[in-house]
C-alpha cells in the first residue's frame, strides 16, 4: 500500500483522511511503468500561477478561521501572518512584530509591532488586532487548538497602537517560538462573523474565491510588507485521494504536492519535469506503555522494552530508506535547537539483564494494540515484534478497528501506538510529557522531570536553557514509558517550473518568494 | 396492471422500512459515533458531551429513527454533522453529477453494444467476431482502476486532450463539470459495453435457433426483415434487463472510478459517509439506491412488455 499524504498527520488533518488509502496503488504503479517507458507528460503550467493540491480533509466544512479546528490549512499562511515567524533554522524571526523583550521573570513579554502594515481591505494593522486575535486563541469557551500552545497566556494589553504586552501564567523563555505556531495568525478586530468564508489578512495573498471542495483562488497582495509576491495567483484544487493527486501532478494539472510519501518519490524521478524535496520533519510515531499496568510500572522493564530495538533498521523497514531520522525516545526533532542525540544502539544483553533484574529472567509477554487508522501504525509494531524477540520480549499484536481507535484504544489499552505532529521542544515536552499534562499518554508521574521543565522554561540564558532541555530528553531515555524510534522525513514533489521553495516544513515556506517560470 | 404496480410499490416500501432500520442499527453497532468520528483524538469528554448534546445523539436509537422517519415524510433528509450541511444540499449536486456521468456513459455504451452484439452474432465464428469476443472479456474482467489508469495515461498524459482529474467542486455548473466527465464516462462505458454486448449476442444466438425464426426464413422472408421483425424483438428483453441493472450500477456503484478521477459524484461520498458515521447521509444514499433499483426494474419490465407480445397479452388478461 502506498503512502498517502502524510503532511502533519496529527497536527492538521482529521482522522478521516487517514483512511483515504484506497487500494488504487496499481494506478500509480501502472502509471509509473508506462510513464517511465518514455511517455511525455504534458504540463500546461502557466507562468505566475501556482496550483497546489489539497486533500479536502474536512469534507467541505473547512473554514478560513485560523483558530478553528477545521481551518483550511493550505491557505491560512498565505492569507495571514504571525507576529513572529521562523527562519530556515527554526529560530524566531520578525513577522508582524519587529522586536520583543521579556521581563526578568520571563512572565511578561513586550512586542513592538511593525508599522504601516495594512490588511487586504486597506485598514491598518495595530495592537487592537493583536489583542483581539490572541483573545480568540485563548478563549476557553471556543477552545481553539492553538490554546494547547498559547494557553499559558493570561491576557494581552495594548500599550499603544504599536506595542503590546503579553502576560503569562508561567515563566516561558521560548514564548517567541510558541508564537511562531503556524496557526497563531493575526486577524482583524471583530472579524469573527466573516473570517470563515471571506477572510481579510495581512498576508502575501488575498482570498478571491474560497471553494474548499473545488478550487480556491488567491491573488497576490502587491502591498505585502515583505515584498510583492513573485506569483500572480495561487490556486488550491481539492483532490481527496492521494493517488488522484499524484495523477494530477504527473498529468500537469497541479504544480505541487505538499507531501507524497517517501515510497512514491520514484514517480517523480524525471528531473526535467519534476523536483522532489526531502523535508526533515518533527512528525513521530511511538509505542506507549501505561505505567499503571504491571510490569510497566518498573523503570527497568520500560527501559528494556526500549533498548532492545535496532532503531535505524526499524526506521528503514517502516518508512523506507532515508524515510526518517532516528530518535532516542525524544519527541524533539532533529531540526530543533534543543534536540538531544544520545547513544541508543540496540542492546539485547542490556535488555535481558534489566528484565532479569526486574524479576523476568525468562522474558515477558506483552500485547500491543494497533490499527490501520494511520500509515505506519501496523508496520511499526510488526517491526518492533521482530526486533525484540532476541531479548525475550514476546509481542502479541492486536488489531483494533480504525474508526474507534482514538476513542477506545488510544490512552485506554495498556500498550498502544501513537503519533504526533511536529512541535517545538518546549511545547511537546510540556504538552505530552509533563506529569499533569492532559495528553500524558502513559500516566507516568515524574516530578523530577516537571521540575526540570519549570527550570528550563524560566532560564534566560540560551545555552543554559538548551542544556536543561537536553537533560530532560536524556531523562526520558532513561525513565520514560514512550518508545519513540524516529521522526519522519516527508517528500514534497513539484513541477520543475516551480522555483524558490525552500526544502523545509511548510510552516516556514515563504509563499511570496515562490515563482513559476 | 394497477394492482401489480401497487403490490410492487408496497413491497418496495416494506423493503425500504426494513433497510432503514437495519442501516440505523448497523451504524449504531459500529464502534464510535458521529461525534467520535468528527472529533478524532481531540475528543475530550467535555467536547464529546457537547457534540452529542448539540446533535441529539443522546436520545435512544428508536427515538432518533422515529425522528428521522418523520422528517423524511416532510421531505427533510436530515443534517450531516461532519459536513455541517443539510443532507439535501450535499446529495443534490452530486446526484446531478452522477446522473450526468451515468447518462453519458449509457449513451456511449448501450446503442453501440446492441449494434456490435447483433453484428458479432451474425458473424459468429469469424476471426473478427472472436477478436471482439475476447476484447469484451478483457474489458469485463479488468478492474476498473486499471482501465481508468490506462485511459488516463492515453488521454491525459500522452495525448493531453482531457483533464485527468476533476478540479471543480460538486456544485459547479454542468458546463464546468462536462469536460471532466469524459474519462470516467469512457471507463464506465467500456465495462458496461462489454456486459450488454455479450448478453445481446448470446440472446440473439439463442433466439435465432428457435422454430419461428426458422419458419420465417423458410417462408423466404429477407434476412434483414427476419433480423429486425422476428429475432430482435424476441432477443432484446435479455440485454434490456442487463442494461437496466447496469444503469442502476452506473448510479450507485461507481466509487472506484470517482476516486481515481476525483469526480464529485455520489459514490465517493457514500463511502466517506460510512466512515464518518454520518447516519443521515448513509440513509439518504440507501434510500436513493433503493429508488434507483426499483425504478430500473420497473423500466426494464415496462420495456420488455412493450416489446414482447406475449407479455402484453398476459398483462391485458
Amino acid at each position: 500500500m502506498l503512502n498517502k499524504t502524510v503532511l502533519r498527520l496529527t497536527k492538521r488533518q482529521p482522522a478521516r483522511l487517514r483512511r483515504r488509502n484506497l487500494g488504487v496503488a496499481i494506478v500509480a504503479l501502472t502509471a509509473f511503468g508506462l510513464v517511465s517507458c518514455g511517455g511525455s507528460a504534458s504540463t500546461s503550467t502557466s507562468a505566475g500561477v501556482l496550483r497546489v493540491a489539497n486533500d479536502a480533509g474536512f469534507g467541505g466544512s473547512e473554514t478560513m478561521d485560523p483558530y478553528d479546528g477545521n481551518r483550511f490549512w493550505p491557505a491560512i499562511n498565505m492569507v495571514f501572518d504571525r507576529l513572529i515567524g521562523v527562519d530556515k533554522d527554526f529560530s524566531p524571526i520578525p513577522e508582524l512584530a519587529e522586536s520583543w523583550v521579556a521581563n526578568d521573570a520571563m512572565t511578561e513579554w513586550t512586542l513592538k509591532l511593525r508599522s504601516g502594515v495594512k490588511f487586504h481591505d486597506g485598514s491598518d494593522f495595530d495592537s487592537a488586532d493583536v489583542v483581539y486575535s490572541i483573545d480568540r486563541m485563548i478563549d476557553p469557551t471556543f477552545d481553539s487548538p492553538v490554546r494547547a500552545v498559547l494557553g499559558i497566556i493570561d491576557y494581552v494589553d495594548a500599550v499603544d497602537a504599536s506595542t503590546v504586552t503579553i502576560v503569562l501564567s508561567t515563566a516561558e523563555a521560548d514564548l517567541p517560538v510558541l508564537l511562531a505556531d503556524y496557526r497563531a495568525l493575526m486577524t482583524p478586530v471583530d472579524s469573527l462573523d466573516t473570517i470563515g468564508k471571506a477572510p481579510v489578512g495581512t498576508g502575501p495573498f488575498s482570498m478571491q474565491t474560497f471553494d474548499p471542495e473545488g478550487t480556491t483562488v488567491l491573488a497576490a497582495n502587491p502591498n505585502y510588507f515583505l515584498g510583492k509576491p513573485k506569483l500572480a495567483r495561487i490556486e488550491i484544487p481539492a483532490i481527496a485521494d492521494a493517488q488522484a493527486a499524484t495523477q494530477a501532478l504527473l498529468g500537469g494539472q497541479v504544480d505541487m504536492l505538499l507531501a507524497v510519501g517517501a515510497k512514491n518519490e520514484s514517480l517523480f524521478s524525471d528531473t526535467s519535469k519534476f523536483t522532489t524535496q526531502r523535508i526533515v520533519s518533527g512528525d513521530w510515531n511511538g509505542i506507549d506503555f501505561q505505567v499503571n499496568h504491571k510490569p510497566f510500572d518498573d523503570q527497568r522493564v520500560r527501559k528494556a522494552l526500549r533498548i532492545a530495538v535496532d532503531r535505524q533498521q526499524l526506521t528503514d523497514v517502516v518508512l523506507g530508506k532515508d524515510g526518517g531520522v532516528v530518535a532516542c525516545d525524544t519527541p524533539v526533532w532533529s531540526g530543533d535547537p534543543y534536540r538531544w542525540d544520545g547513544d541508543c544502539a540496540q542492546d539485547i544483553e542490556g535488555a535481558k539483564k534489566l528484565l532479569a533484574d526486574a524479576g523476568f529472567p525468562d522474558g515477558i509477554d506483552i500485547e500491543i494494540f494497533t490499527s490501520d487508522v494511520e500509515d505506519n501504525f501496523v508496520d511499526l509494531v510488526q517491526a518492533y515484534q521482530e526486533q525484540v524477540k532476541a531479548a525475550g520480549i514476546r509481542v502479541k499484536i492486536t488489531m483494533a478497528d480504525a474508526s474507534g481507535y482514538w476513542d477506545n484504544v488510544w490512552m485506554k489499552e495498556p500498550v498502544f501506538v501513537t503519533s504526533w505532529g511536529q512541535r517545538p521542544a518546549p511545547q511537546v515536552l510540556n504538552e505530552v510529557f509533563r506529569s499533569t499534562a492532559a495528553w500524558n499518554e502513559t500516566g507516568l508521574i515524574d516530578t523530577e522531570l516537571d521540575g526540570l521543565l519549570d527550570s528550563a522554561r524560566s532560564t534566560l540564558d540560551n545555552d543554559g536553557r538548551a542544556k536543561k532541555y537536553q537533560a530532560i530528553q536524556q531523562r526520558l531515555f532513561d525513565n520514560s514509558a514512550t518508545f519513540i524510534p524516529y521522526h519522519k522525513t516527508l517528500v514534497r514533489a513539484m513541477s520543475a517550473k516551480v522555483k524558490g521553495v525552500a526544502p523545509i516544513v511548510i510552516d516556514a515556506v515563504r509563499w511570496e518568494q515562490i515563482q513559476v517560470d | 396492471m394497477t394492482a401489480y404496480l401497487l403490490r410492487r410499490l408496497a413491497i418496495s416500501l416494506g423493503v425500504f422500512t426494513v433497510m432503514s432500520v437495519l442501516v440505523f442499527l448497523g451504524v449504531e453497532a459500529l464502534p464510535g459515533d458521529a461525534c467520535t468520528a468528527l472529533l478524532g483524538r481531540s475528543a475530550t469528554a467535555t467536547k464529546l458531551a457537547q457534540c452529542r448534546a448539540a446533535n441529539g445523539l443522546n436520545a435512544s436509537v428508536l427515538h432518533r429513527l422515529i425522528d428521522w422517519a418523520s422528517g423524511l415524510l416532510h421531505g427533510d433528509l436530515g443534517f450531516s454533522i461532519r459536513r455541517g450541511k443539510s443532507v439535501v444540499d450535499i446529495v443534490m449536486p452530486r446526484l446531478r453529477n452522477s446522473l450526468a456521468l451515468a447518462t453519458v456513459a449509457s449513451l456511449m455504451a448501450f446503442p453501440l453494444a446492441i449494434v456490435v452484439g447483433v453484428w458479432s452474432a451474425r458473424r459468429k465464428g469469424t476471426r473478427v467476431a472472436r477478436a471482439v469476443d475476447t476484447l469484451s472479456l478483457v474489458l469485463m474482467t479488468m478492474p476498473e482502476f486499471v482501465t481508468a489508469s490506462v485511459l488516463w495515461l492515453l488521454f491525459a498524459v500522452w495525448l493531453p486532450l482531457l483533464p485527468g482529474v476533476t478540479m471543480v467542486s460538486s456544485t459547479a455548473s454542468l458546463l464546468d463539470i462536462l469536460p471532466n466527465i469524459w474519462l470516467p464516462a469512457i471507463t464506465l462505458a467500456l465495462v458496461v459495453f462489454a456486459h450488454v454486448m455479450r448478453s445481446m449476442r448470446a440472446s440473439f444466438l439463442v433466439t435465432e435457433e428457435r422454430p419461428f425464426v426458422e419458419a420465417a426464413r423458410a417462408r423466404g422472408i429477407a434476412e434483414r426483415i427476419v433480423v429486425r421483425r422476428h429475432i430482435l424483438p424476441a432477443a432484446l428483453p435479455t440485454p434490456i434487463n442487463v442494461m437496466a441493472v447496469t444503469a442502476a450500477w452506473l448510479l450507485t456503484g461507481t466509487f472506484v472510478v470517482e476516486v481515481v478521477f476525483n469526480f464529485p459524484g455520489l459514490g465517493r461520498i457514500a463511502v466517506d459517509a460510512i466512515s464518518d458515521r454520518d447516519t443521515a447521509l448513509i440513509l439518504a444514499l440507501t434510500l436513493f439506491g433503493l429508488v434507483v433499483f426499483i425504478a430500473s426494474s420497473f423500466v426494464s419490465d415496462a420495456v420488455t412488455r412493450a416489446l414482447d407480445p406475449r407479455m402484453r397479452a398476459q398483462v391485458a388478461s
